[in-house]
């Protein structure tokens, strides 16, 4: 007898909004709907109403974690409109303080991953061991999560070299906690038998599910943006693109930690090779670039975030346009909980398959009216769905 | 009459039911602030000394709760249920011996009585989960009895090495057999090993909290559960465990049993008692802090694949030796 159940919109460990429905049969995963559109922010539509420098901090917003990859999404497009070059000390203090969020995000995510497995004790160690490197992004840039560091032109603040001691010890325990980290997934029996051939992504799936990040990382297909489409310092910077071919959630655990050491050696290396000079060029404060569009990719800790704007030459985007890796990444997510042939999913595993791809939702609701019998979708426009609002307040008044 | 004052008074404050509720509060407490130490953090802090009354003020607390029963529920059974829960834990305290080396009550072969409502526990979290008529909660007590297949025969081979290392079924005399040398000494040690991963599962904490796995089906059979009923549970289960570290204790550490300075009997064997079990207890914690959960199937190929062949040898040995 097979019967649904439904993981959200409230869930103890996805506290964001989506509903996944489940068809179980006993233990065993048959089917699966996801649904992620429940906020819907209309932060494209609130980004056209806003002139380019206040932008920044609605581009902020979108998502909480990645802040820095999506200011520097945004900043980058609006200086490629204005055709300006930012300086080279400011490159590389884009990229530290991107890396240092990669940080933050990586090892948040591997304490969530622990507790979707039940593994309590290492969730509370490495949640503990985040905290360096919140002090580090506090010290840096004045704020411990939402950075407002990048700015058009450039950064805001700058590093100074007692600074520069202070980021190299915590990366050194950074570092050591790391390793030890990885010493523990590796080695512990529970958690290798609660991840390896957990969620596979074969990695022609991965491509034609267009999976992005970590995820497509871990099935073993060589992609990054900060490789293969350098922004910021990362065309002077040398790294590693991480690759594990067990296309398991296993494997995307030790690529984010992975990650992690590869970041702490990045940022050492920018601070050894730290231009001197500006870090940040005057623009006027209202900005009006050029009639034009622009593309702007980034790796987000979650996979290519892609940024998009047109301008009609006026201080406020014409439109706006944004692409996050969770959305890109649902399709994959929703084949890793199918069983299908003698890949079997359990109940005990939708957490931990769910929480592999570092889920952020807030930053996935779209608006679309599908007709299913019909076939036919729409889009409203902004003033249906005032009209819409104001008829509803109407009734219920 | 002066005899029957006496049980009474033995039923009632001590070492009967007061007393053992306020140990088990008191194991919660231990519980708690163990396993917080170990993944460094703080523990409970703010109710009393060290936070020593957190366990009874969340009890308090959910005394005064809202008590829902949903639509659809059974309600027959989903009230009844907390309440036998609480009452077989309770009762089965009374076998344990704190205070002297037999118990409050006493009789041959009352080690069976012991292990068959220890097993009516288990089956009384079935059926909480399936009188509450709640998905998850029937996903909790499908869990339930699976992981009862798999602990149950170890938890009860493992009794019987001990049975037959004292050729006796009666609490009293098994204590009793232990004066010269306790049993975790000897051949037993594998027993012992045995028993502690059994109540591990019997107590569904982690790597064996599947019934109630909170990240996977919320809260599992107990989802539906508040207020009174939720209190009851949790109070039941607090007992569970003391039971479970006391029987512990009396079968492999000796139980009451120590040097004993004449005319402070009763306080002295309460004592080792106390601490033999709350070692058992440390031992309990200290395995739930080093695992990741781990998945039903996976629980029961490891209970037949490891867990029952180790017992079975267990036995064996014992048998040989004995």
């Amino acid at each position: 007898m097979s019967f649904y159940i439904p993981i959200g919109p409230q869930h103890p460990v996805h506290p964001e909004p989506l509903l996944m429905k489940f068809k179980v049969e006993g233990e065993q995963v048959i089917d699966v709907e996801i649904n992620v559109s429940y906020t819907h922010r209309g932060i494209e539509k609130g980004l056209e109403y806003r002139d380019y420098m206040k932008g920044i901090f609605l581009a902020e917003r979108i998502c909480g974690i990645c802040n820095a990859a999506h200011t520097l999404c945004y900043v980058q497009n609006i200086e490629q409109l204005l055709n300006k070059e930012v300086p080279p000390r400011a490159k590389y203090l884009r990229l530290i303080v991107e890396e240092l969020s990669r940080i933050h995000s990586h090892l948040l995510w591997l304490g969530l991953a622990a507790h979707q497995i039940g593994f309590e004790t290492l969730f509370m160690y490495v949640w503990r061991d985040r905290e360096r490197v919140l002090d580090l992004l506090e010290m840096i840039t004045g704020n411990r999560v939402v950075t407002s560091y990048n700015t058009i032109g450039g950064v805001r603040r700058n590093i100074t070299p007692e600074m520069e001691q202070k980021i190299r010890k915590g990366l050194d325990y950074l570092e050591k906690r790391t390793k030890y980290f990885k010493k523990v997934v590796m080695e512990e029996p529970t958690v290798l038998v609660r991840t390896q051939n957990v969620g596979i992504l074969k990695p022609r799936e991965a491509i034609e599910l267009f999976a992005v990040g970590p995820v497509l990382r871990a099935s073993s297909i060589k992609h990054d943006v900060r490789a293969d489409d350098p922004y910021a310092a990362h065309d002077e910077v040398p790294f590693n693109v991480i690759t594990y071919d067990t296309c398991d959630v296993y494997a995307r655990i030790l690529v984010r930690i992975d990650e992690v050491l590869e970041c702490i050696n990045m940022i050492r290396y920018s601070l050894d090779h730290l231009p001197s000079g500006k870090y940040r060029i005057r623009l006027p404060v209202v900005i009006k670039p050029p009639p034009g569009e622009s593309v702007s990719r980034v790796e987000a800790p979650r996979g290519d975030l892609l940024h998009y704007v047109k301008s009609d030459g006026s201080d406020k985007p014409y439109r706006y346009k944004v692409r996050t890796p969770t959305l890109a990444n649902i399709p994959s997510t929703a084949r890793m909980l199918t069983s299908r042939g003698d890949y079997i999913v359990y109940i005990a595993d939708i957490p931990i398959i769910f929480g592999s791809v570092d889920p952020c939702l807030c930053c996935t609701g779209r608006v679309m009216f599908v007709d299913v019998e019909k076939g036919k979708s729409w889009v409203w426009t902004y003033n249906e769905l005032v009209k819409y609002s104001r008829e509803r307040f109407e009734r219920h008044d | 009459m002066i005899e029957v004052l006496y049980k009474i008074i033995q039923m009632i404050l001590f070492p009967g039911f007061a007393f053992i509720g306020v140990l088990s509060l008191l194991y919660e407490w231990i519980d708690r602030k163990f396993y917080a130490k170990l993944q460094n953090r703080v523990g409970p802090l703010y109710a009393g000394p060290h936070g020593i009354l957190q366990p009874l003020a969340d009890f308090i607390k959910l005394l005064s709760k809202e008590d829902i029963i949903p639509e659809g529920a059974d309600k027959f059974l989903f009230t009844l249920t907390p309440i036998f829960f609480f009452a077989v834990n309770l009762l089965l305290t009374l076998l344990l011996p704190i205070c002297g080396t037999s118990g409050v009550i006493s009789f041959t072969g009352d080690l069976i009585f012991f292990v068959a409502l220890l097993t009516i526990t288990s089956i009384l979290v079935y059926t909480a989960g399936v009188a509450s008529v709640n998905r998850f909660a029937t996903i909790g007590a499908e869990r339930a009895v699976l992981q009862f297949i798999g602990y149950e025969i170890p938890f009860m081979l493992s009794i019987v090495s001990v049975v037959i290392s004292s050729g006796s079924l009666t609490i009293k005399n098994i204590v009793e057999s232990q004066s010269n040398m306790w049993y975790i000494l000897g051949p037993n040690l594998l027993a012992f090993a045995v028993y502690v991963i059994a109540v591990q599962a019997e107590l569904e904490r982690i790597p064996f909290d599947i019934p109630e796995a909170e990240q996977e089906i919320v809260a599992g059979w107990l989802v539906e559960y508040s207020g009174k009923k939720l209190a009851l549970f949790r109070l039941g289960r607090d007992i569970e465990t003391l039971l479970l570290c006391g029987l512990g204790a009396t079968l492999f550490l000796g139980g009451p049993l120590g040097p004993v300075i004449p005319g402070l009997e009763i306080i002295l064997h309460t004592l080792y008692f106390t601490i033999k079990s709350i070692i058992i207890l440390l031992i309990l914690t200290t395995l739930k802090a080093i695992f990741a959960r781990i998945r039903v199937d996976q629980m029961l190929v490891f209970s037949w694949k490891y867990l029952i062949p180790l017992s079975l040898i267990s036995v064996l040995i014992v048998r040989v030796v004995f």
